[in-house]
């Protein structure tokens, strides 16, 4: 019996002292590594939106009944939506959607400018097949989406020459290129309801 | 003389990869580019000495009958330390690293190396190990990597080597690959380590 009781003390002894290591460790870094991710995003959303100086988040609530009364299959695809703007001028949007590609949730940030021309793609998270459907962050596949204008949903060929609303597939990666060009047009709808 | 045997024996004699079959899940999960075999590899070794080093130190206070529980939360508990400082204060390494880091939690080298080689050698001999060990793990899986991408993709290190005529066969970067080379890899190791 006194063998257990040491034992089990021994043990509690190790888990508190991990415990309080890692407390501390998430107490010193916590606040650093929010701001490293605000940083990050921040910069994504000016990857996609040249023209904004800051930016302004669209309350999710708002973005949720736009996508619930454009009959969304899934209204929580778009998941932030920023105001892009250059002192009080809105220059645009960057509207970031989580379609489903091959394996999992892409995500996907699609900056609109205010004249309404795509400004821009990123695939900013994929569990997509390297050499695949990972391509989809090269920038030979998400530079097609910059300049395309947003009258019309863009289609995904795979093979020609792509015309004004049409952007090429990655060779072998159909799903995850249908999938992003899932999200781009999602965004599109999303965009046109705001600036109404 | 013995810090050398201890480092040498993880590279080549008992190469974790090959020689004790270890860590057989992030190997074919991971390896279907060179790069990641590094990124993978680098990491474990990292937290391989940590914890090797950390439980050593700690050998003659574990009493036997706790050891695996007690090597469980110092393993989890310093990975994910060095995953949350990754992240606060080298968000580089973190962007490039920082996906293999939750894998290595589960990595049986780890524990392995615990129970089989810190547990009962000083700290110098422990850290000497993993060394050893994480070099012969990034070792193996660059090599394996290497196999994969320029079988699956035509290129080492994102650089191409076989291109023009050459059809990558896409199945050695999709997980059937990953068994293949990993098999072949093995049996070529074990033929020419008998013919010696």
């Amino acid at each position: 019996m006194r063998e257990i009781g040491k034992l089990a003390f021994i043990l509690f002894a190790i888990s508190a002292v991990a415990s309080f290591l890692l407390g501390f460790t998430n107490y010193m870094t916590r606040d650093t590594i929010a701001e490293q991710i605000r940083l990050e995003n921040e910069r994504a959303r000016k990857e996609v939106l040249a023209d904004a100086k800051g930016f302004e988040q669209v309350d999710q609530k708002t973005v949720l009944k736009i996508a619930k009364a454009l009959k969304f299959e899934n209204p929580e695809i778009i998941t932030e939506v920023y105001i892009g703007k250059s002192g009080d001028t809105i220059v645009g949007y960057t509207i970031k959607s989580v379609p489903k590609g091959y394996a999992g949730e892409i995500g996907v940030l699609t900056g609109i400018s205010a004249e309404g021309i795509l400004t821009g793609m990123r695939v900013t998270s994929n569990n997509e097949t390297p050499g695949l459907g990972a391509k989809s962050t090269d920038p030979k596949f998400y530079g097609q989406y910059t300049d395309k204008p947003i009258e019309n949903p863009i289609e995904v060929i795979k093979s020609g020459t792509p015309g004004d609303n049409e952007i090429q597939a990655i060779s072998g990666s159909t799903i995850t290129s249908k999938a992003v060009t899932n999200g781009v047009n999602l965004s599109i709808q999303i965009y046109k309801e705001l600036i109404k | 003389m013995n810090f050398g045997k201890n480092l040498f024996n993880g590279i080549i004699p008992e190469n974790p990869t090959f020689r004790l079959v270890l860590g057989t899940c992030p190997t074919l999960a991971v390896t279907t580019a060179a790069i990641n075999g590094v990124g993978m590899g680098l990491s474990t070794t990292l937290v391989l000495i940590g914890s090797n080093v950390v439980i050593s130190a700690l050998r003659k206070v574990i009493p036997d009958k706790i050891r695996i529980p007690a090597f469980v939360v110092i393993i989890a508990s310093f990975v994910t330390i060095v995953g949350m400082l990754m992240k606060a204060y080298t968000p580089d390494l973190d962007k490039a690293l920082g996906i293999y880091i939750p894998l290595i939690v589960v990595n049986c080298i780890i524990l392995a190396r615990a129970e089989a080689f810190a547990f009962t050698n000083t700290v110098a001999d422990s850290f000497a190990d993993g060394l050893g060990m994480g070099l012969g793990f990034t070792l193996a899986l660059t090599v394996m990597g290497s196999v994969r991408e320029l079988l699956g993709a035509g290129s080492i290190f994102g650089t191409v080597i076989l291109g023009g005529g050459f059809e990558p066969a896409l199945m050695m970067i999709l997980p059937p690959g990953a068994f293949l080379a990993y098999g072949l890899l093995m049996g070529l190791l074990n033929k020419v380590s008998e013919s010696k």
